[in-house]
């Protein structure tokens, strides 16, 4: 009964919400139509915010890649916040099954070829991961997935090493440092420029590895703290624990 | 004055929680001082921006170099700069607490960090996407910190804020979508300025996914069957703390929903109905409660629809006894939460706890002079000007069965062993307590930063 009452809300919900978005969604025209107003001065201008991004990227940021010049500069608070969520949701999960005391029995060892064959590729996918980070404000990616296959490495170590953790202190300690690298690029805005993760970097030449001011180290520190916090997150869910 | 970039109210304890597992290796003990010295900057600082404000008014800024809607814009009115002084200086009280206890986690003094500077940013940003990466934070740190007694119930109740916060968040972020499609800008001035120009269906879509991601967190009637759970797990600081920041920020995203963002009368209709609905199930849930903590989280929701309603009528005195509500209702829920232990150990034969709680109840009920009486004393006085009898018969009737199941509350509370609390919480509630007497007694200084909150929200600003 119940079963039947919550498939018929969600089917009434589903129902109601494609109604309203098939019927409701006009297409607009943003380049001419939509305008925008400067909260502050009142100014009002024809060209929306995401024509504005598309248009001021270059002569703004010095990034060739616009994704990245939304994320890291136009919008580099909301990122800030993001990389927090993880921070906390990583803290949350140490703090229900990092302190548990669990008794982990020996496991059977995997064949010798898989672990041969791991150790081969785990540089690659570093080097991989790191070349996805380091190029973010050139390419597609950036700090969080290249920080996600760091962490596939990671992974692939735990799975392969069975009765083996990740050294726990030295990820915690570049966790940390990551996450705090950020934040005090973003304070060293509020006092070399005006306004916090203001860029104060000169941006380079447009396309080179050099350019771009702070985006490419905001998305290196980013990258060592995804790729470090998600290595904790499964260390803690694997709950082998090594001094 | 020194004037104080709000941004740093943010930007400071997240650097600093970042920071607490290095204290944590170089040494445990440090690690509760460095919390409590990191809580009092942020409360200092909160004060220094509340000060600014009320000399100089609406304090804006911009961040990463960017006008807005370009860029992300925080926007401090006197609301927001009053309730980030409550925030901030109220956790801290709370986090004294956590002195008197053996344990001692730095995982959770970080999460309280988190949670405090996100409510904080709740409050005093100005963009509603910002405003949902606070959200973010403030839900996954609050799982963490209910989990955090790592009980059966306390996992109870982590487990049933966590279906309902994400299945909020995904709301929020629907509605956001929403605005976007249409609007192409996230600053909430930009989109108070053009949502007439949204279709009215698409208008209301918005304003109904946000209500209901954000009821979750403010604890509104058909989303709130987290909230008993919750607060009956979790330890009885982490449930003081969630009556004084994370549910005030949420009551504050609806206050600015209503008045910054949908200045439509259906929007308003629909906040009023839930407000009642909210203000009676609590209330008569409370009723019917056993555990003395079940009963206080149902209480709880009694009064954030006290609160709804108050916002829901766009007037300036309603407005000033939403603030006054939302006031007392932070420090007297803090208290009691604090105060409290089940019926068989009774602290309430202990008179330096029974009084305090004693004076926080009266301010719940609403007698004189305490916050909560002028909270009330305003909203009806508004409700009597607008001819509106019906909600006033409900609010009279429900303050009623308040007084009947605190009076048991008392009653029951008094059996049992005598048990002594450790000394910071008792310090902790004798100062609250202080508190609510001086808000009380002065209701002045409450009440020229409420007049200016309430012409700032109607006007359309922060």
């Amino acid at each position: 009964m119940r079963r039947a009452v919550a498939i018929a809300i969600s089917v009434a919900v589903f129902a109601v919400l494609a109604y309203f978005f098939i019927t409701g969604a006009a297409p607009v025209d943003y380049t001419s139509e939509a305008n925008y107003t400067n909260p502050i001065t009142g100014e009002q201008s024809n060209r929306s915010v995401p024509q504005q991004y598309l248009d001021d990227t270059r002569q703004d940021t010095g990034a060739s890649n616009v994704v990245t010049a939304v994320v890291v500069e136009y919008r580099g608070f909301d990122t800030l916040g993001e990389v927090t969520v993880l921070f906390t949701a990583a803290t949350g999960l140490a703090l229900l099954i990092g302190e548990m005391k669990r008794r982990n029995l020996p496991k059977e060892e995997p064949n010798f070829i898989v672990k041969i064959a791991s150790g081969a590729v785990l540089p690659f996918i570093v080097i991989v991961g790191t070349y996805i980070f380091i190029h973010g404000h050139l390419t597609p990616g950036g700090g969080f997935p290249g920080g996600a296959v760091i962490a596939a490495g990671f992974l692939l170590m735990l799975l392969v090493h069975v009765n083996r953790g990740l050294p726990e202190r030295k990820i915690s300690v570049t966790e940390s440092l990551a996450g705090m690298t950020y934040a005090i690029i973003g304070l060293l805005g509020l006092v070399f420029a005006h306004e916090f993760l203001q860029n104060y970097l000169p941006l380079g030449e447009f396309t080179m590895l050099f350019s771009a001011g702070i985006i490419p180290l905001i998305y290196i520190a980013i990258g060592f703290k995804v790729g470090s916090e998600l290595g904790g997150i499964m260390h803690n869910l694997k709950g082998v624990h090594e001094e | 004055m020194v004037s104080v970039p709000p941004v740093l109210l943010i930007a400071l304890p997240l650097l600093f929680a970042f920071f607490a597992p290095l204290v944590n290796m170089w040494s445990r003990k440090a690690v509760k001082v460095y919390t409590l010295l990191v809580l009092i900057l942020n409360a200092t600082l909160s004060y220094l921006l509340f000060a600014n404000v009320m000399q100089n008014g609406v304090v804006y800024e911009q961040l990463s170099g960017f006008y807005p809607p370009i860029g992300i814009l925080l926007a401090v009115g006197p609301i927001g700069a009053i309730l980030a002084l409550l925030i901030n200086t109220l956790s801290t009280i709370v986090y004294l607490t956590y002195f008197g206890e053996a344990e001692n986690s730095v995982k959770f003094s970080m999460l309280y960090m988190l949670v405090t500077a996100s409510s904080t940013g709740i409050v005093i940003t100005g963009d509603l996407f910002n405003m949902f990466v606070f959200f973010e934070i403030t839900a996954v740190g609050s799982y963490g910190l209910v989990a955090s007694m790592r009980t059966k119930e306390s996992f109870e109740g982590a487990f049933k804020y966590i279906v309902l916060g994400s299945i909020g968040s995904a709301f929020i972020l629907l509605g956001i979508a929403t605005i976007y499609g249409y609007l192409k800008t996230l600053n909430f001035y930009d989109i108070a300025l053009r949502i007439d120009t949204m279709p009215p269906t698409a208008r209301l879509m918005s304003f109904i996914f946000l209500i209901i991601g954000i009821g979750v967190e403010a604890e509104i009637f058909p989303l709130n069957g987290w909230v008993p759970d919750a607060y009956q797990g979790a330890s009885n600081r982490v449930a003081s703390f969630f009556s004084l920041g994370p549910s005030k920020a949420g009551i504050y995203a609806i206050a600015r929903l209503i008045f910054t963002l949908l200045p439509i009368l259906s929007g308003w209709q629909l906040a009023l109905l839930l407000g009642v609905f909210t203000l009676i199930i609590g209330e008569l849930a409370a009723l019917m409660q056993e555990d003395p903590k079940r009963m206080l989280a149902y209480s709880s929701i009694g009064q954030m629809g006290l609160i709804l309603i108050a916002l829901s009528l766009h007037s300036e005195t309603a407005l000033i006894a939403a603030i006054f509500l939302m006031v007392g209702h932070a420090l007297a829920k803090s208290l009691l939460f604090l105060g409290v232990r089940d019926y068989a150990r009774g602290t309430l034969r202990n008179p330096l706890i029974a009084a305090p709680m004693f004076i926080g109840i009266l301010s719940i009920i609403g007698m004189p002079p305490f916050p909560g009486f002028w909270g009330k004393w305003y909203l009806m006085k508004d409700l009597a000007s607008q001819g509106a009898w019906l909600i006033m018969l409900v609010i009279i009737l429900t303050a009623i069965v308040e007084s009947v199941y605190y009076a048991r509350f008392l009653h029951r509370g008094t059996g049992g062993e005598k048990r002594k609390l450790s000394r910071s919480e008792t310090a902790a509630i004798i100062i609250l307590a202080s508190l609510l007497i001086l808000v009380g007694i002065f209701p002045n200084y409450l009440y020229d930063p409420a007049v200016r909150a309430a012409a700032s929200l109607l006007g359309g600003g922060p």
